[in-house]
């Protein structure tokens, strides 16, 4: 029983780096624009069909479909930017009604496309189990861990170290006083965007090669995203990487002890807790460093 | 340097500057002192590209127009009412903004070094967040961080806002050398009396228009107060 639970709690840890990748990318657009991309998890799934596209028509590694993902993706999340930065008037509703649009017609393509069933990798490479003291892995889980946190790494030190990063958190922290120190906000809510393009590039490549994907959870992506957003409080990196682990080890922890139909109600249930008791995030009411 | 001519302005269709015209010269500070609700601060986020306007403004003959990051690129750099300074971001970091034009880019650490110089406390609580610091080391900051931005006018609106008497002095002490650098500044104050002690030339708001313009060795305190106060008419 006991190795059962630190089991499930390990998988939960190696997949909530990958929804931490998603929820910052919700995170980022969101601070620059004050704009909810309902969209966002349909820019995930897109990200995790186009390595599928690619691994079953080269037979190459699906992490090789990234340059593509980021193009396709990063290409899509622009086109959203410019179509949100044409709303004039009631911005907030009326990009909750666009990006939700944009999702349904994301999630249909991709039916119409490659069909409902699930997918995930073949690589032998990626599905290959390794086994780190009592726990076990696939390859795939322990990559894409791997590979979200050299992302969130280098987000960290973009949003620290360049002029466009710190562009992106000043937009973020004071629009107005962003504006007297030569920052064009317009442009810099257009990085961000891209920002949060490059990053569900990444974690659909590694959703896929770690877990199963299927045309209808686009949106649950977007759910996860949120509830991590809430439990990190308005977030630092590393708030929103606990908080994604925290969601991970929960599913994780359901599926193991009570029923894989009960995933997503038991993250909703956390998401819940937290608005009750902790409505500041579990971290308090901590400031936002990125 | 910078020449003012029949600015209009205002908020959508509300017009708050009526005709405004003024003159600062390079090198020199200029305070402008007005009662609440003169147009002082309209007249500032005009300059620095914050609300359009009508009329001509010239930065050294040069027309200006344009968005507040472009003027901000141009050199007029305003350091805001209320200090806006990015709270949830480390003192340093603030600072690290104000260098984020292009043209101060190359010269951030020395420009970081002659700020800390300047304010030593901080270069003490450069790792802390803005938010958590007092009144007064927030107005160091957002001064400091308006130096950052190589300013050639330096628009500073009322730095002695909510300030204790000491820490108001500290400040003037600091503006006073800036001064002394030969920087362009305008002071917007409502404290006429250390404003007016700081200032080459002195200017006078009320409604929106320019009541009064007088080198400030001329400018009689008293009578200042009374168009200060619209006692004017009374005292005629
Ligand atoms: N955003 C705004 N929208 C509409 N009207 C405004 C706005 N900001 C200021 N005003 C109006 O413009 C007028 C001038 O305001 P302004 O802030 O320029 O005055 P001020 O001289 O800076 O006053 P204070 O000394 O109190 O700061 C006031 O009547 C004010 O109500
Ligand atoms: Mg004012």
């Amino acid at each position: 029983m006991i190795e059962l639970v630190l089991q499930a709690i390990f998988s939960g840890i190696l997949v909530g780096s990958v929804y931490a990748l998603v929820a910052l990318g919700l995170a980022i657009a969101f601070g620059t624009m004050r704009i909810i991309n309902l969209a966002h998890g349909e820019l995930v799934l897109l990200a995790a069909y186009t390595a599928y596209f690619v691994e079953t028509n080269t037979g190459l590694n699906p992490y090789a479909a990234i340059p593509l993902a980021l193009v396709l993706v990063g290409g899509l999340s622009a086109v959203l930017f410019l179509m949100i930065n044409r709303i004039r008037e009631h911005r907030e509703l009326n990009s909750l009604i666009l990006t939700f649009a944009v999702g349904i017609i994301i999630t249909n393509a991709i039916l119409l496309a490659f069909a409902s069933d699930v997918r995930t990798t073949t690589s032998p490479l990626l599905q290959d189990a390794v086994s780190i003291g009592p726990l076990f892995a696939m390859n795939g889980e322990v990559v894409a861990f791997a590979v979200s946190l050299l992302l969130m790494g280098g987000l960290w030190w973009w949003l620290k170290g360049s002029w466009y990063g710190q562009a992106v958190r000043a937009v973020s922290s004071n629009r107005d006083a962003a504006r007297l120190m030569g920052i064009n906000p317009v442009r810099t809510e257009y990085v961000a965007f891209i920002a949060a393009g490059v990053l569900a590039s990444v974690a659909g490549v590694a959703l896929y090669t770690m877990s199963v994907v299927q045309p209808s959870i686009g949106h649950a992506f977007t759910v996860k995203a949120f509830i991590v957003t809430v439990l990190a409080g308005v977030g630092s990196i590393p708030g929103v990487f606990l908080g994604a682990i925290l969601l991970g080890v929960t599913e994780a922890l359901t599926v193991t002890l009570a029923s894989s139909a009960l995933q997503e109600l038991a993250g909703m249930a956390l998401f819940l807790l937290v608005l009750f008791f902790l409505p500041t995030g579990l971290f308090g009411a901590r400031a936002r460093r990125g | 340097m910078l020449e003012i001519r029949h600015l209009r302005s205002g908020y959508g269709r509300v017009t708050v500057l009526w005709d405004v015209s003024l003159t600062f010269r390079e090198g020199t500070l200029t305070t402008i002192v007005g009662p609440n609700g003169a147009g002082k601060t309209t007249l500032l986020k005009t300059l620095a590209g914050l609300i359009p306007y009508e009329g001509d403004i010239r930065l050294g003959g040069e027309p200006l127009r344009g968005k507040a990051w472009d003027l901000a690129e141009r050199g007029i750099i305003l350091v805001p009412e209320g200090r806006m300074v990015f709270r949830d971001m480390s003192v340093e970091e603030n600072l690290s903004l104000g260098a984020y034009p292009r043209r101060c880019r190359a010269a951030f650490a020395s420009n970081l070094e002659r700020v800390y110089s300047l304010f030593p406390r901080l270069k003490e609580r450069h790792g802390q967040l803005a938010g958590s610091l007092s009144g007064g080391e927030a107005q160091m900051l957002a001064i400091g961080r308006g130096l950052m931005s190589m300013p050639r006018i330096l628009l500073i609106d009322e730095p002695s806002l909510g300030l204790a008497p000491v820490i108001v002095k500290e400040v003037f002490d600091i503006i006073r050398r800036l001064k002394e650098e030969a920087i362009t500044i305008v002071l917007v104050e409502q404290n006429t009396h250390i404003a007016v002690g700081v200032a080459d030339d002195v200017h006078l708001m009320r409604s929106g228009r320019v009541l009064l313009s007088e080198p400030a060795a001329n400018v009689d305190l008293d009578r200042l107060h009374d168009l200060y106060l619209a006692r004017e008419a009374q005292s005629a």
